[in-house]
């Protein structure tokens, strides 16, 4: 029993892996270090990963049929998150690197620091509230936001900026390039739909730059806009970028078309019913229950429901792109394996249970 | 045995009568819902009397299932109570109330699509391509 | 816009009618669409549109008889054909007058519509197969029936815009159906000639199901006897109208009004990859089939195909729309024979008896209300009928269900209907004696014949079961569940028909279709013979049969001593049918009246036979046709002067 689940304390936090703190510590890490270019788009699947699971215990909290608009945004962010996890996979798979995504390390334990070095809040799991969505916010702030210091980056903008830079000097610097990966093992956009946005398979340097400006626009906004790139580069409707749509949440009010990226959202107010949801206990774990009870088990199967997703999408990324269209499956069962925790009593205080995101074998 | 309010008395039979686990109920957010319906659709009297049976089977197994099931085929099966037992059951496994659906989430919630490895037409979603292979089964311990 | 200004007048808002005004407002005309429905239903701003939805998806979920009209608000005013008003007709109990139809028999039709906007398609299956070559010569190959007045091919190029526009996902590989047999050889149809070498379809097939691949693992290489004559059971993948993987093959972008050529055209652009056609309230939703498996009656993410999504492609600055309008009666000149308006029914609100009586007037005037309605429409207003053929002929598939338990689980009630057919009976020269039929797997376990799973339920409780073992028990019966669906095909009957008796008029003062049906020869024979090839194919799968027909189902025929049950199909055909002749049709291969130039009839009613295949698609093809005739029509008109005398305007 010991053995399937990982020892806990919440005091002590660790982040996403070693590695990736490494990098992050060093600033100005070599740009033309390949191996560590490699190491950082492996951290880069790492973070883009390590928001879903607080993403997703929000929007699953929310009781159904209520808050439309913010179980609509928040859904398409998670979406775009996963995207955006994707294609760092495919940046990686296309320059000869392969993605570990069901490592035990893998998936970090809430609360955590978000992997960026000079960020002093923590990311729980936990239930739709007006601080989560703060913390949310923090999260997919971009660079301009707030004020620089020391040498760390300041937010993932600014990470793939550096990923970006890398790409572009090895390339040049390598004789023949360094897009030799298989081609076989891009996931295509075939495999992905439901969301803005586009799933980029890379097979050169252009395609690369392009999902990573993908990424990053919809993550942060495109040049201090609060729309995405999407409409420039797929003719779409107009997106707002993540923090934005987070933001117009926060603030329950839309965004005029007026309105500058550093303003309040100034449009229609949005109905937010914040009380609306599973009352979810924060950062909830497996040896919170005794081994062998009801909720342990209810908890443990939704952890392995989690661990076959991981290792769905590891799948997908290495070599078996059709993987990820069974991995749908996998994502809506593990929707309503939360949805059932949520809404079993935790203790007799009116919290509820609520999913773990462990990692399990 | 500590004494139980009827709701809790509801909860743990409902658990011999439908195969499902204490927390199986309850992660269908239901329970409030079909206890409620459940004793509003009684007279008191046969409430009082469905849950003092319940009751005595329960206190009186030792907690043996099998102990159980034979106080629930002897008694809740009895021809006095048997229509209340089969409503009960109806309720969890279909959401309905008699003919009645008690409510769109009592549809969605019911316990007979889970048992046939399935999920309520038009709720509960399993994606694209799902139905081209066997249900999704997550080994347990 | 003032009521002379429209170029068009168009009564339904189902496909039909949205094709109509889609294309015509595209083109630039001016349409005026009169919908019986409510406004709620036809919102086309996102929101309003998603709450409106939900409130007929909750619905849905509070209906304890979760049939076809279920989620949808059955309007006094304009009440819908619903399932649950069947009853078994008998000497004493004639006509049954339950709901909106007043069933004289013998026996009662069995198919329901949707009146309301977006119409049927909010609650069809959606599955999508052509028709085949020979089902246009019904009469020339088979001598039953009557023929086409247009071939297959000529129809071909119309398919293709039907397939474009409601977003079929399918292989086309896999429509090589059976033709015939010769000696003990089978002939199938060759579909780089039915489709046109290299012809795709817009998006990939949707999977099969798991249960289709346990029916076909477990009958490789079936053959089956029938009268002598051995037949290879052939499985095909349906094609259907819900989105899937777009196929990057697929280059054919969409639809428009040449006005040079004077047709329309289907673009192609090499660099064009298709995109599914989501909810009518987000893009982003129902891009794929969720596999919801309640297609029918209502897809929560609207991943299948409904008119309503062809609706919102018009251009709004040349349309109007009425809703809440129900159209009574239809107005012409008895010199020139031009219909000079329509007659509508304005009501307040659902349900209530207060409403005003007006007229809409265009140049054209285009009945799309569906096969049933639009007979009763010409009827009632006494045109059209030279040939006395307004409300006869009404077909629809007589569809036997056979249902067993397999050894193996199969997973039933996942996915939509129907994934796959088997297509051997589809075409033969055995159509000399009886009818062919399509034969569907049913995904959806004995839902349709027996209620289950709730009656599994109350059975095994009836036994005494609870517990473990009841729940084991559950797991052991649902998940071995097959259905198999035998839609055979009517031949139109000129007694099976639509007619109006001044006795049966609705809380608007409209008449109710009152229907005259009947099974013949050629249906039971088709109904004995399907049933023996069901037996072979159970015995095959080593499923163990519980098909139980009885004198006391409502659509019962006793056959050779032994006694068959159907149920509809929900595909009403026939009852203003198509021809190359005035004297025996309705309309015109253009789609147009005979009687009068400026009315077109739109929909199933048009055609003369119905096939095996689930008739929508054929429709929406004719529906294309008579856009284009309109068209062609209006600019004959603009270019050499109106034709229609001024007097159109003067009379009402
Ligand atoms: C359960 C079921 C499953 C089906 N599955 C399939 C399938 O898988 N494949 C297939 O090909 N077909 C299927 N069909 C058939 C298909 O739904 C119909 O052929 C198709 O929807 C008909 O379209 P329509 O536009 O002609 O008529 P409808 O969709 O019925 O539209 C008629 C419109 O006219 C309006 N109207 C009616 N009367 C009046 C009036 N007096 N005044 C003003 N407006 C009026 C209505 O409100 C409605 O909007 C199915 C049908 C049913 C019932
Ligand atoms: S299976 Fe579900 S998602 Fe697919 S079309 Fe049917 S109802 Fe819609």
């Amino acid at each position: 029993m010991e053995a399937l689940f990982q020892k806990s304390n919440s005091k002590r936090h660790r982040l996403i892996s070693n590695k990736f703190l490494q990098s992050l510590n060093d600033r100005n890490f070599d740009l033309l270090d390949f191996d560590k270019l490699k190491e950082n788009l492996q951290s880069a699947i790492e973070l883009e990963h390590s928001t879903i699971p607080p993403y997703l215990c929000a929007l699953y909290s929310i009781k159904e049929g209520t808050n439309e608009f913010a179980v609509k945004t928040i859904r398409s962010i998670v979406v775009e998150e996963m995207l955006h996890m994707v294609m760092a996979a495919n940046i990686l798979n296309a320059i000869g690197g392969s993605p570990a995504i069901n490592t035990p390390d893998f998936i970090p334990e809430y609360p955590t620091k978000l992997p960026m070095i000079d960020e002093t809040f923590m990311v729980d799991l936990g239930k739709f509230s007006k601080e989560s969505i703060d913390i949310f916010l923090q999260i997919e702030k971009s660079a301009d936001h707030k004020p620089h210091g020391g040498d760390d980056y300041h937010s993932i903008g600014e990470f793939y900026t550096a990923i970006r830079e890398s790409l572009i000097l090895i390339d040049k610097n390598t004789p023949g390039g360094i897009f030799t990966g298989k081609p076989e093992l891009q996931v295509t956009s075939e495999q992905y739909y439901g969301s803005g946005g586009k799933l980029i398979p890379v097979y050169c340097l252009e395609d690369a730059l392009e999902a990573i400006e993908e990424i990053m626009g919809q993550g942060e906004g495109i040049d201090n806009s609060i729309y995405d790139g999407d409409q420039e580069m797929f003719g779409e409707d107009k997106e707002y970028a993540h923090y934005f749509k987070f933001n117009e949440i926060y603030h329950e009010r839309k965004y005029s078309p007026t309105d500058k990226s550093d303003d309040e959202p100034s449009g229609h107010p949005i109905n937010i019913e914040w009380n609306e949801v599973y009352n979810m206990q924060k950062n909830p774990k497996m040896s919170d229950y005794p081994v062998g009870s009801e909720l342990y088990q209810k908890t443990y199967e939704f952890n392995k429901t989690y661990m076959a997703l991981l290792n769905n999408l590891h799948d997908a990324c290495n070599g078996q792109p059709d993987m990820l269209l069974k991995g749908v499956a996998l994502m809506y069962d593990l929707k309503y394996k939360a949805l059932e925790l949520m809404k079993t009593p935790y203790e007799d205080d009116g919290l509820m249970a609520g999913p773990s995101f462990e990692y399990v074998n | 045995m500590s004494k139980k309010t009827p709701k809790e008395s509801f909860l743990t039979i409902s658990v011999y009568l439908t195969g499902y686990s204490q927390v199986d109920l309850l992660g269908t957010g239901m329970l409030d819902t079909y206890y409620n319906t459940f004793v509003e659709n009684l007279e008191i009297e046969n409430v009082t009397t469905y849950f003092k049976e319940v009751d005595q089977i329960l206190d009186n197994s030792g907690n043996s299932e099998e102990k159980i099931n034979e106080g629930i085929t002897k008694v809740l099966f009895g021809s006095a109570l048997v229509s209340l037992t089969t409503n009960l059951i109806t309720m969890w496994y279909t959401g309905n109330w008699g003919q009645d659906v008690i409510s769109p989430e009592s549809y969605t919630q019911g316990l007979i699509w889970n048992a046939a490895q399935a999920h309520p037409p038009g709720a509960k979603q399993p994606g694209y391509g799902s139905w081209a292979d066997e249900p999704i089964e997550i080994p347990t311990i | 816009m003032n009521d002379h200004e429209y170029d068009v007048v168009i009564v339904g808002s189902g496909i039909a009618g949205s094709v109509l005004t889609k294309t015509l407002t595209q083109a630039g005309k001016k349409v005026l669409l009169l919908e019986a429905g409510l406004q709620a239903g036809i919102a086309f701003d996102a929101e309003k549109n998603f709450q409106n939805y939900q409130y007929y998806l909750n619905t849905f979920y509070k209906a304890g008889a979760k049939v076809p009209n279920s989620p949808y608000p059955n309007i006094e005013d304009a009440q819908s054909i619903n399932v649950l008003d069947i009853e078994k007709i008998t000497p004493e109990n004639k006509p049954t007058t339950n709901g909106y139809l007043v069933q004289e028999g013998p026996l009662p039709f069995a198919s329901d519509c949707l009146r309301g906007p977006g119409g049927t398609t909010l609650h069809w299956l959606g599955s999508t197969p052509r028709m085949l070559p020979n089902d246009f010569r019904m009469k020339t190959e088979y001598g039953v029936g009557v023929d086409w007045p247009i071939t297959y091919d000529e129809l071909k190029p119309y398919y293709e815009m039907a397939e474009n526009e409601i977003g079929i996902s399918g292989d086309v590989e896999d429509q090589k159906v059976p033709e015939k047999v010769v000696g003990d050889k089978t002939i199938y149809y060759n579909v780089d000639r039915t489709y046109g070498k290299d012809y795709v379809f817009p998006m990939k097939k949707i999977p099969q199901s798991y249960l289709d691949k346990v029916c076909m693992n477990r009958s490789k290489g079936l053959k089956v006897e029938l009268n002598k004559v051995v037949y290879d059971i052939v499985y095909s993948s349906t094609p259907q109208g819900r989105n899937s993987i777009p196929d990057p093959r697929y280059k054919l972008t969409g639809i428009t009004w040449d006005q040079r050529a004077k047709k329309l055209v289907l673009h192609r652009k090499d660099d064009y990859e298709y995109q599914p056609v989501g909810s009518n309230w987000d893009p982003y939703t129902g891009q794929r089939c969720e596999g919801n498996a309640s297609c029918v009656p209502i897809c929560p993410v609207q991943a299948k195909y409904n008119a309503l999504k062809t609706l919102r492609k018009s251009d709004p600055e040349y349309l109007a729309i009425i809703t809440q309008a129900v159209a009574s009666r239809i107005f012409y000149d008895k010199g020139s024979n031009d219909i000079t308006g329509i007659e509508y029914k304005k009501y307040k609100y659902a349900d209530s008896t207060v409403f005003e009586t007006k007229v809409a007037k265009g140049k054209i005037y285009v009945l799309a209300a569906s096969a049933i309605e639009n007979a009763k429409i010409l009827l009632a207003s006494g045109i059209a009928n030279s040939s006395d053929q307004v409300g006869r002929n009404l077909m629809d598939h007589f569809v036997m269900l056979t249902w067993g338990l397999l050894p193996e689980k199969g997973f039933p009630y996942r996915g939509p209907g129907s994934t796959t057919n088997i297509s051997t009976f589809r075409d033969g020269t055995f159509r000399k004696e009886h009818s062919a039929w399509i034969s569907p797997i049913d995904n959806w376990g004995w839902a349709w014949p027996t209620f289950a799973p709730g009656t599994d339920l109350s059975n095994a409780l009836s036994e005494g079961m609870f517990g473990k073992k009841l729940r084991a028990h559950l797991n052991d019966v649902i998940t071995r569940q097959l259905l198999l669906h035998f839609e055979c095909e009517q031949i139109p009957d000129p007694n099976n028909r639509v007619t109006i008796d001044p006795k049966y008029k609705d809380q608007l003062g409209n008449y109710r279709p009152v229907i005259q049906y009947q099974s013949t020869e050629y249906m039971n024979k088709a109904m004995e013979a399907a049933k023996k090839v069901s037996d072979q194919i159970f015995k095959a799968y080593g499923v163990e049969d519980f098909t139980d027909y009885t004198m006391k189902n409502a659509d019962a025929v006793k056959y050779n001593g032994k006694v068959y049950n159907f149920w509809g199909a929900g595909h009403i055909v026939g009852t203003h049918r198509m021809g190359s002749s005035k004297e025996h049709s309705v309309v015109n291969p253009d789609q147009r009246t005979w009687d009068h130039d400026n009315l077109y009839l739109v929909g199933c009613g048009n055609m003369p036979t119905i096939g095996t295949s689930n008739p929508t698609l054929t429709m929406t093809a004719l529906s294309f046709k008579a856009a284009e005739s309109i068209l062609k029509q209006l600019e004959k008109n603009e270019d050499h002067g109106s034709t229609f005398s001024k007097k159109q305007f003067e009379t009402t």
